[in-house]
């Protein structure tokens, strides 16, 4: 167990090291859903921009910028058949799956940091009644969006397909997140209602669902 | 990955499914068609609560329930086809996820096609964000992308792995679909009651539509199957 957790470390730390050093993702995804924020404000007008659009708006900044992060934490094992040496690593192929779905956390939890509050400052949502909500909220939804995420990108960069089917296969499958989030945290912040159980059952449901399904099929998807 | 097996023994050969597309053209079709023309027949004379332009809309209902739960079957086929063949590792299993997969967007489109004119009579709109609208479109989107994702991939051992592996993903994804659209408001009509003429039209609709979308995918299942043993030199 705490092999396994070793080595889930050392592949998660390898893939951001690289991306600490190379500075090639975080900068350019941050930047798009800033951009996302902005065009979809503008988009909306002073009018209906204002109050509870946030959830939406960040949903929409946080698909795409997830789904560019997934992309190239896999990219990165393209070059110099780092593939093959992976997939030779005497390492169970769940553990490759599991160091990749961190380091696209770890790059998740970094982008929202800065998304986030754009969102909600360009959007006017008051985060006061329930900040603890919010945040628990979407840390839930970006497990399950990353632990999808995370499997089709080993699909996607094995097949070297071009780069919208990544978002083609990942946006409906993540559509229950975005529902059951959204209206989650409406009914909390707007109607000003308790914490809906059924939502967040949904959200825990299908964290447990995609996490172990995709650790048992990861090992059919990798490829070198 | 190369534990697919290139020749695998089909459960069908050539001679064998010549027979079965020429039993199908001469007794199956014509009966599902029988079956149809009977079923609009009544449709046409089954009395509805009252005349006016919803009550006459509402008989699109026989087709939309039908072909809805047969869409549903159509999933459920693509998923045991996904899961027989990630573990025996057979084309014809791909095969039958294939034609499913196909079937199922078909009916889809239908169910939202049947739901959206019915929506119009009785809400004076298109669409709505209703549960079940909701619930219906991201499943026909859901198997959509399915076949768009077979397009892209060229290796027909690499694609048969991914679209299964897709295939499970989508159907465990439906119940969290259909629950989450749950949460948002309700205005499609929950339950309907009705006549027992009506129940048995209803019932009657099932047979003509089941035997449609079961035709169907066992027609593209055999074309598969043709154009594999075609791929494969003539040999299995």
């Amino acid at each position: 167990m705490i092999a396994t957790l070793r080595q889930i470390g050392l592949l998660a730390g390898k893939d951001l090291r690289i991306e600490a050093r190379s500075r090639q993702t975080l900068g350019l995804v941050i930047i798009l859903g800033v951009l996302i924020v902005i065009v979809l404000g503008l988009g909306l007008g002073p009018q209906q921009a204002a109050g509870f659009g946030a959830p939406a708006v960040l949903w929409v900044a946080y698909l795409f910028a997830g789904v560019l992060c997934f992309e190239k934490t896999m990219a990165i094992e393209r070059h110099d058949g780092a593939m093959a040496g992976l997939l030779l690593a005497p390492v169970d192929r769940g553990v490759i799956y599991a160091g990749k779905l961190l380091s696209n956390l770890a790059l998740m939890l970094a982008v929202a940091l800065v998304i986030t509050p754009a969102g909600i400052l360009f959007f006017g949502f008051d985060l006061s009644a329930a900040p603890w909500t919010f945040a628990c909220v979407i840390g839930l939804s970006m497990i399950g969006f990353a632990a999808v995420g995370t499997l089709f990108s080993a699909v996607v960069s094995s097949t070297r397909l071009q780069g919208g089917l990544l978002a083609m296969m990942v946006f409906p499958i993540a559509l229950p997140l975005v529902i059951s989030s959204t209206q989650l945290l409406l009914r909390v912040f707007r109607d000003g209602k308790a914490v809906d159980g059924e939502a967040l059952a949904i959200l825990i449901a299908f964290d447990a669902i995609f996490l172990v399904v995709s650790w048992l099929v990861f090992e059919w998807v990798l490829e070198p | 990955m190369t534990l697919i097996s290139s020749n695998p023994p089909a459960p069908l050969d050539s001679a064998d499914s010549g027979a079965l597309a020429r039993a199908m053209a001469v007794l199956y079709w014509p009966l599902a068609a029988v079956l149809t023309t009977v079923g609009v027949f009544v449709v046409c004379h089954v009395p509805g609560p009252n005349e006016d332009q919803v009550s006459l809309v509402q008989r699109i209902y026989y087709v939309h329930l039908p072909v809805a739960i047969n869409t549903f079957a159509a999933c459920l086929t693509v998923f045991i086809a996904s899961i027989g063949f990630l573990s025996h590792r057979r084309m014809w299993w791909d095969d039958l996820a294939e034609a499913a997969a196909r079937v199922a967007v078909l009916l889809g489109a239908i169910v939202l096609l049947t739901g959206m004119i019915w929506g119009r009579a009785a809400w004076n709109t298109w669409w709505t964000w209703s549960p079940r609208l909701t619930f219906s479109l991201i499943l026909w989107l859901l198997y959509v992308v399915q076949l768009m994702v077979r397009a892209s991939i060229e290796s027909r051992e690499r694609r048969a792995v991914i679209s299964a592996v897709y295939g499970i993903i989508a159907f465990l994804d439906v119940p969290l679909v259909y629950l989450s659209a749950k949460l948002i408001e309700e205005m499609h009509p929950a339950s309907y009651t009705m006549e027992p003429v009506q129940k048995w039209t209803l019932a009657l609709w099932f047979v003509p539509v089941t035997m449609i979308a079961g035709g169907l995918i066992s027609m593209r299942y055999q074309l598969a199957r043709r154009i594999s043993a075609k791929l494969a030199g003539g040999t299995r």
